[in-house]
Parts: structure tokens; C-alpha cells; sequence
């Protein structure tokens, strides 16, 4: 191939401003990536497109997370009140709860959890429920009219028990739980305070 | 005409070369400039300047549109009009004209360096310009297309060299991808809503934008490598045939890759397969130009270490190789899941554009100057530092990208506990964890403009008081060929043209129909071949007598280039566009905009909300689980533009109405690091003192109309009215939530449209179906 007599003749006559042209044979392995291409092309175009094999992908992703939720319910224990209220004592798990606190709360809570945009954690008025069990509900599943978004599925049953046992070390066992007023966002807030 | 050949003296235009050349230079440093200050802004968000004209939602349009169409542009028709005068032996056709496409060119760029910081856009990426720019592009466009024929046509040099074809494929194109995705309705002189909206304008928008990748970044650049590198290499090319076979390949399968931008989206799944598997054929047609570029420099590969203009093009083919090679990975449906969205794909468009296209024009730039004004290169070995200058800027560019998108790929779609939690729940962790790599980002861009000043000075100083000089050449014009000229009708009617005419009917009536047609179409293919064989046997003809017909034809090529690149588009498009909206909804259909929320939505656009926000939560664990039900397709049914998004810098909108009170997004909008610390979104302070635009409300709302949009019928009076109606239950909301503000001003019709994101009534499964969608 590289001898440049072969090659004198593989040259077309013809030239452009000067410019020639060989006429070489396709490299092969070049011929194989096209056809190879092309072979996966169709397969995969019958697989999904013609014979239907694989799943639409809105289905293929509504199993795959029902079958993430059995093996994630299969392995979760059950929580008490008492449970949560012992892990409020615990330092780890309070350490813990209050970076998840800080990084996904505080923005409307405050860091001091005293409330600005959300209610007040550190009194004793509780709008949907005042004991641990009803406050990690609260946390779970939201209140979407009143602003709270649902954490379930953002933090998880872990964080969001640490959550809890971080708002209750703030609190004592057996202390009063008072019906809050209805919550209006922002209502304590007089001066915009910094995030930090 | 004699039989014998004859002496003539052709002058070239090299005038016009030269101010597109210049033209070419000034604006990428522009370009580049602009694309350095965003790279900041995403380092520093301060860089931002709390200026409406300044933030990054409304200079990533400029950068864009700067770098495809003014440098790229430019140094487009600079390359195409010297190779195509030398190519076809004559002088440009119309002194006038070139003259014309030149200041128009640059008059629509000035345009759109004023209009796009002022906010004036039309919403779908790098077709951002208003229509009056719009009819302005397509006229300039056509201008250029007479030029180049009208050449063409009075060519001395009968058969045309493959750059030709190339060039052709790219006029052709760029008009068609132009024009339809720029049809729109105006509301006003400087406002206009596209025809196309939801799925529909998804679409339509990623098989125009994807093209102007294909047809506007590297069919132009490839036909320019086939002049100018066997040029400067004094090689000839590697291989007449690949030529051939890679050409035509490319442009037919290119347009059918569109949808690869739009992967695990709610476009319907036919269409995202047809992305994926036309973006993995497209591997081998591109590699067939980077081969007959690599491979026509074999002998002369000892000239790269002195020459710079050989450097470049060296290293422009390999990045263009090596970006053909990621653009398929990135297309695989499950590489997509991860890439999408991210960094990754920002990197690969800048080794496309850095590398492949802004290292072409760097080696045509130094190869043209000393040849325009005759006058050696003022510094070769300033060129040579402007090439290592700008590689290790590109590497750095690109490595961060790599690092940085695999980073927030995988952040964001980490989950824990079996897949049901994420591990990352703040967005803001995958922006923190990559904030270095924008500085390393900002830097590798810093370096690659530096490199492209030294080539400006380089070539002013070789151009400064030197003589330009215009090409002349003494051409021996051939007798004519007396095949020839075919005329109008041969041009149409002949082997080639008709046959490939009548393999795509046939081709598209079996896939199309069903039963009787079908079969009679499958008949239909295989009798054409037989024909065919036939024809051939009979007409003792080859398939290199009938192409090389083709080649001293411009019409039937160009017929045939029209029909490679048309039926991807038809294929694709037309089923979407004709289905019936009403039922391509998936059982959830939008509820329509209140005319607050349209202005707020208008606002959203004008602001460049799209460049960083997506409103597309994909059919992936990771986005369900961050954002909330996959989206459907009649979610975004009556939005005009589609604001689909291609990047999340910030989190996904789709489902953001209700996720947190309006006084969240008050204060949010004017400091977002008061809520979100270490957000890298700028401050919009003028929302809070510049008033909604509602005079042009009812004008706009029957455009909408108009475009199928069902808005209640009300009188001018009415609407007003529900417009104040609605400002002031927000206003009133955010003042119990302790924050004053007139109800008529901006923030607030943005807040009514972020709070009305996602909200949609569940529809009758049995009044409607979702034909082109899942079963």
C-alpha cells in the first residue's frame, strides 16, 4: 500500500487549484464501526420500538421505585415516641440532625430555630402536634398550603429521625403542648435576617 | 466555444475575504470576552453587578450567538469565498452582493449585541434574536445563497471538489433549520411567540439546534479543511472515495440526531430511540472526515513542528474527532442520564467550538494573511505560543468540564436507603462541591482569548502597511464538457436523483402505512433495485460515471443534498405536528396562564431563566425523587416557548408552584443567599422597582389565542381587572408575610408565574389518549 508506485496510480487525474486526490480503500475497521453501528441501530430499534421488549420509560421508572420502596420498607424499623425522644439525649444523632437542620430548615426556621418565614421549634405551640412521632409526620408529608414542603422523599426516614431528635433536645420531656394559632409565613419576621 | 483551450486572467474578489476575515477576528474576541466575564459570573456571582444588561441569564445568549454566528460565521464566509473563487476558477458573481451579505451580516450582529442584553429574546437557545433580526438572517442568508450559485454557475472548472459539496449541504440546510424554527407570530415590533409550543417546540427547537451544530459549526469547517489543508500540507487527500461515502452519510443521518437532546424527557419514546441510535451511526461518518484530514497530513508530518498553520489544523481535526466520538456517548440513553444537564455537555460543545472550530479558523487565518497582503507572517513564533497558549486553555476548559459535570451527574442523582432517599437532597452541595473547577474553567478560557489577541496583533502587524492584494490567476478555461449542461429538467430527471427519489417514497410509504400500502411499498424497494441493476446493466454505465455526472452538475447534487437532509426533518417532525394536541397529553393536561402569569412567564423568558433552569423533571429515580412526578407531555402543552432547559445550574422548575410561600421567592429573587447560602444566583433588584408590562397583555393574549392557547374570552377592561385582581392577592400575601410592595411591579407577576409551575388537572382517560406516547 505505501509503495509510491501503487500509489502514483490510486491518484485521480484530476486536480482542484492544485489540490489531488487518492482513492484509497475505506480502512476496515472504519467499514466495521459504520456497519457495527448500523446493526445496533436496527436491534435496538426492534427491541424497544417494534417488538416492545423493554418498558416505556415512565413505566420503567414507576416499577423501579415501587421496588425500591418495598426494599427500603423491608429494612426500616419502627419508631416510638420513646425511641425519639432517647435519641434526642443521644450527641451523635443530635450532631447529625442539626447539619441536615442547618443545610435544609434554617433557611426558613432559622438556625436558632426560633421561626421566621416557618413557625417557632423552641416553644411549646405546635401546630400539627407536639409529640415527636407527630412532628417527624409533620416533617414527612408536609404542609404544602402553609409553605412546609414534604422531606419525605428528600431526606429520608434516617435524617428526618435525626431531624426530630435535634428539634427535641431542645425541649423536655412531659413539658405542655399548646394548639398554635393558625401559622401566617413570615408573621414573626420584623428585619430580614441574615442566612448565615 | 473552440475546441482548444483558452487563455484568460480572473481577478478574485480576496476583498471580501478579507474584511470577513477581520470581521471573523474582532468578533471572536468578543465572543470569547463575553464567554470568560459569564465563566466568572458562575465563580463569582457578584460579577453579576446587580445590572439587569449584565447577568448571566442575558450574556450566555450573546456568548452563544457572538461565537456561532459572528466568529464562526464570518470566518465561515471568509474561508468558503477565497476556496470557492480558486475552486470553480471565477470571480465572486456579484461585487454587490458580497458587499451586501458582508454588511448585513455585520449589521444583524450589532443587532443582537444590543437587543440580547436589553432582554429582547425569543426564548429557545441560539435562536434567541427577535424577528425582525429573524427575516433579517434569512434575507442576508439568501443573499450569500445567489452569490455561491450564481459562482457556481459560472464556473470554468466543470466538476466540483468535494469543499463544494460540503458548502452546498450547508446552505441548503442552515436555510431550511432557520426558517421553520424561527416562524413565529409578533406581538410587537420586538416581541413574538413562536408557532410551535410545548413537545412540538421541544422538538422542532433540538432538530434545529442540533443542526446548527451539524450543518452550521462542521459541514462549512469540514469543506474548508478540504481546501485549505491539502493546501497547506501540499499533500493530496487521503481518499476520493471516503470523500464520497462520508459525505453523504453525514448529512443524512445527521439531522435525524436532534432528539438526542431531549433523552428520558416526556418526548415520546420513538422519538428519543431515533435520537440515540441516528447519534451512534453518526460516529463513522464523522470519523471519515477526521481520517481524510489526519491522514492527507501523513508525509508532511514533519512540518507540523515549524509550521503553525499544520499545528492547528492537526490538532482541530483530533479535537473533532475526539468531540464526534463523545457527541454519540453522551447520546446513549443511559450515558445521557447522567451527562444531561450538566457540565459535561458544555465541555463538549467547547471542544467542539475551541477546539475543532476556533483552531480551523486560527490555521486558515495564518495560512490566508500572508496571502492576502502579501507579505510573510509578521511572527510565526508568536503563532506557535498562540497554539500552545490556547491547547492547554482548551484541555483545562474541558478537564473541568468532565470533572465538574461527572460531579453534579452523580451528586444528583445519588440516592440512599435503597433508592428511595437522595443522597444529596440540597442542590446547592452538586454547586459547592464544583465551584473550584469554575475557576479552572474561567482560567483555561482566559488563556485560550489571550491566544486569540496575539493572532489579532500577529496578523494586524503582518497586515499594517503591507499592499492587499487580490488574487489573480491565468486559467486555461477547458472547453465545455459536452454532458455538461444538463438543464432544468436533465437536472431533475436523471439515474441518481430519480432513484433515490423513488427508494425515499417508497421508504417512507412502508414505514408510514399499514396493510395493502405498506406491502405495495416493500414491493416498491425492491423493484427500484431491481430497475436500477438493470438500467445499469443496459446503459453500460458505473456508479463513478453517474456520480461524476452529478459533479459537474450543481443542480441534481444540490436536488439530492436537499433530499438526504429533508427526510430526517419530515420523518421526525410532521407526525408530531399533525397529531392532534388536545390528545397527546398523557391524562394531564396545563392549566392555562392567567394573563398575570403570562406576563410573569414573559418576564421568566426575558430574563434568560431557561440558561440555568430546566422545567423537565426526566423518567429517572434521581429526578422523581428531587423534583416530583416525571413530566408529562401536556404539562407544558400551552407554553410558547417550550422552556424545557438544557442546563441545570440551579435546580428544576417543573413542579416549583407551591413548593414554598411567595415570600420565599420575594426574598429569594432579590438575594437568594439570604435563603439559600452559597446560591451563585444573581440578585434581580429592578424586579422590585420596574412595573409589569400589561398594556400589550390583550394584544398578546389573542396571539396566544390564535396559537390554540385556550384563554378566557374578556374584554381589555375584564382582563385588567383580573390582572389587579390577582397582583393583589399576592401583594396582600406577601404583606401579612411582613414584605411591602406595589402590587403592579414585576416581582410580583414573576411570583404568580413561579407559583403556577406544574399545575395541571388530571384528564379523562377515555376523552383522551396518548397516541404517540407510552401504551
Amino acid at each position: 500500500m505505501n509503495n509510491p508506485s501503487e500509489e502514483k496510480e490510486l491518484i485521480r487525474p484530476h486536480s482542484y487549484d492544485g489540490i489531488q486526490e487518492y482513492d484509497k480503500r475505506l480502512p476496515n475497521w472504519w467499514l466495521m464501526t459504520l456497519w457495527g453501528a448500523i446493526a445496533f441501530a436496527i436491534g435496538y430499534w426492534l427491541y424497544y420500538q417494534e417488538f416492545h421488549f423493554g418498558h416505556e420509560p415512565g413505566l420503567a421508572v414507576e416499577i423501579q421505585m415501587t421496588e425500591n420502596r418495598e426494599r427500603a420498607s423491608a429494612k426500616s424499623s419502627v419508631l416510638t415516641n420513646d425511641s425519639l425522644w432517647t435519641l434526642s439525649r443521644d450527641q451523635k444523632t443530635v450532631d447529625a440532625g442539626k447539619a441536615t437542620f442547618l443545610a435544609n430548615c434554617a433557611s426558613c426556621h432559622l438556625p436558632t430555630l426560633t421561626g421566621q418565614i416557618g413557625p417557632s421549634l423552641v416553644d411549646e405551640y405546635w401546630l400539627h402536634g407536639g409529640t415527636p412521632l407527630e412532628v417527624a409526620n409533620t416533617i414527612e408529608k408536609g404542609e404544602i398550603e402553609k409553605g412546609m414542603p414534604t422531606w419525605g422523599p428528600v431526606l429520608g426516614q434516617q435524617k428526618i429521625t435525626e431531624v426530630v431528635a435535634f428539634i427535641f433536645s431542645h425541649h423536655q420531656r412531659g413539658e405542655p403542648i399548646k394548639q398554635a394559632p393558625p401559622w401566617i409565613p413570615g408573621q414573626v419576621m420584623q428585619t430580614p435576617v441574615a442566612g448565615n | 466555444m473552440t475546441n482548444n483551450p483558452t487563455k484568460t486572467v480572473i481577478e478574485f474578489d480576496d476583498r471580501t475575504v478579507r474584511h470577513f476575515m477581520v470581521a471573523s477576528i474582532f468578533w471572536a474576541i468578543v465572543a470569547m470576552l463575553v464567554g470568560v466575564v459569564i465563566a466568572t459570573q458562575l465563580a463569582f456571582w457578584q460579577v453579576n453587578l446587580n445590572s439587569p444588561y449584565l447577568t448571566f441569564g442575558r450574556l450566555r445568549p450573546l456568548h452563544t450567538n457572538a461565537a456561532i454566528f459572528a466568529f464562526v460565521g464570518n470566518m465561515m464566509f471568509a474561508g468558503i469565498y477565497y476556496s470557492l473563487q480558486r475552486l470553480v476558477k471565477a470571480r465572486l458573481a456579484s461585487d454587490f452582493l458580497s458587499k451586501l451579505h458582508f454588511w448585513g451580516w455585520q449589521a444583524i450582529i450589532v443587532a443582537a449585541a444590543i437587543t440580547l442584553p436589553l432582554g429582547l429574546t425569543r426564548g429557545k437557545e441560539y435562536a434567541e434574536l427577535i424577528w425582525p433580526i429573524n427575516i433579517a438572517v434569512a434575507l442576508i442568508w439568501v443573499v450569500f445563497a445567489i452569490n455561491f450559485f450564481w459562482t457556481i454557475a459560472r464556473r470554468n472548472e466543470p466538476s466540483l471538489y468535494v469543499a463544494i459539496w460540503f458548502y452546498i449541504a450547508t446552505i441548503i440546510t442552515v436555510a431550511m433549520l432557520y426558517i421553520v424554527n424561527h416562524l413565529s407570530l409578533p406581538t410587537s415590533f420586538t416581541h413574538s411567540y413562536p408557532v410551535f409550543g410545548g413537545v412540538q417546540d421541544a422538538l422542532v427547537e433540538w432538530w434545529y439546534g442540533h443542526n446548527a451544530v451539524a450543518f452550521f459549526l462542521t459541514t462549512p469547517i469540514l469543506g474548508i479543511m478540504y481546501y485549505y489543508l491539502p493546501k497547506a500540507a501540499g499533500r493530496p487527500v487521503y481518499s476520493y472515495r471516503l470523500s464520497i461515502v462520508h459525505f453523504w452519510s453525514l448529512v443524512f443521518v445527521y439531522i435525524w440526531a436532534g432528539p438526542h437532546h431531549l433523552l428520558n424527557t416526556a418526548l415520546p419514546s420513538w422519538l428519543q430511540s431515533l435520537g440515540m441510535i441516528f447519534s451512534l451511526m453518526l460516529w463513522a461518518p464523522s470519523w471519515g472526515g477526521m481520517l481524510n484530514g489526519l491522514l492527507t497530513l501523513r508525509g508532511a508530518w514533519h512540518q507540523l513542528r515549524t509550521d503553525p498553520v499544520l499545528k492547528f489544523f492537526a490538532a482541530g481535526v483530533t479535537f473533532y474527532g475526539m468531540a464526534t466520538f463523545e457527541g454519540p456517548l453522551l447520546a446513549i440513553k443511559s450515558v445521557n442520564a447522567l451527562s444531561h444537564y450538566s457540565d459535561w455537555t458544555i465541555g463538549h460543545v467547547h471542544s467542539g467550538t475551541l477546539g475543532w472550530n476556533g483552531f480551523m479558523a486560527a490555521g486558515m487565518f495564518y495560512w490566508l494573511a500572508p496571502r492576502l497582503w502579501n507579505r510573510k507572517l509578521y511572527s510565526p513564533s508568536l503563532a506557535n505560543m498562540h497554539f500552545w497558549l490556547g491547547l492547554v486553555g482548551i484541555l483545562l476548559y474541558v478537564a473541568a468540564m468532565w470533572v465538574s459535570g461527572i460531579t453534579q451527574g452523580l451528586m444528583l442523582s445519588a440516592t440512599r436507603e435503597s433508592g428511595t432517599v437522595l443522597a444529596y437532597p440540597n442542590f446547592l452541595d452538586a454547586v459547592t462541591s464544583t465551584k473550584s473547577l469554575m475557576h479552572i474553567r474561567a482560567l483555561g478560557g482566559a488563556m485560550y482569548l489571550s491566544g486569540f489577541i496575539m493572532l489579532a496583533w500577529n496578523i494586524f502587524k503582518t497586515a499594517h502597511g503591507a499592499e492587499p492584494v487580490n488574487g489573480t490567476i491565468e486559467v486555461f478555461v477547458e472547453p465545455a464538457h459536452p454532458a455538461r449542461p444538463m438543464g432544468l429538467k436533465r437536472g431533475f430527471i436523471n439515474a441518481p436523483v430519480v432513484y433515490s427519489m423513488l427508494y425515499v417514497l417508497f421508504a417512507v410509504g412502508w414505514a408510514a402505512t399499514s396493510g395493502i400500502y405498506s406491502a405495495f411499498s416493500f414491493v416498491g424497494i425492491f423493484s427500484i433495485s431491481l430497475a436500477l441493476l438493470i438500467h445499469k446493466d443496459v446503459s453500460k454505465a458505473t456508479w463513478n460515471q453517474w456520480y461524476e455526472q452529478l459533479l459537474e452538475n450543481s443542480l441534481p447534487f444540490t436536488a439530492l443534498t436537499t433530499l438526504a437532509v429533508v427526510i430526517g426533518g419530515i420523518v421526525q417532525i410532521v407526525p408530531t405536528i399533525i397529531v392532534n394536541k388536545a390528545e397527546c397529553i398523557e391524562g394531564v393536561r396545563q392549566i392555562p396562564y392567567t394573563p398575570l402569569e403570562l406576563a410573569g412567564r414573559d418576564i421568566y423568558v426575558r430574563e434568560g431563566c431557561y440558561n440555568c433552569h430546566s422545567q423537565m423533571i426526566r423518567t429517572l429515580v434521581g429526578d422523581v425523587l428531587r423534583y416530583g412526578a416525571y413530566s408529562k407531555l401536556g404539562e407544558s402543552i400551552y407554553d410558547y416557548p417550550f422552556q424545557w432547559g438544557s442546563k441545570r445550574t440551579g435546580p428544576d422548575l417543573a413542579r416549583e408552584g407551591g413548593k414554598y410561600p411567595s415570600i420565599w421567592h420575594f426574598h429569594h429573587m432579590r438575594d437568594p443567599r439570604q435563603i439559600s447560602p452559597g446560591s451563585i444566583m444573581p440578585n434581580y433588584p429592578w424586579l422590585y422597582t420596574q412595573k409589569t408590562e400589561v398594556d400589550l397583555l390583550p394584544h398578546k393574549i389573542e396571539v396566544q389565542r390564535r396559537l390554540g392557547v385556550p384563554f378566557a374570552e374578556q374584554t381589555p377592561e375584564e382582563l385588567t381587572q383580573c390582572v389587579t385582581i390577582q397582583e393583589q392577592t399576592i401583594a396582600a400575601d406577601l404583606k401579612a408575610a411582613g414584605a411591602e410592595i406595589p402590587p403592579d411591579r414585576e416581582i410580583v407577576a414573576l411570583i404568580s408565574y413561579l407559583q403556577k409551575l406544574g399545575k395541571s388537572e388530571k384528564v379523562n382517560s377515555t376523552s383522551a389518549q396518548a397516541p404517540t406516547a407510552s401504551k
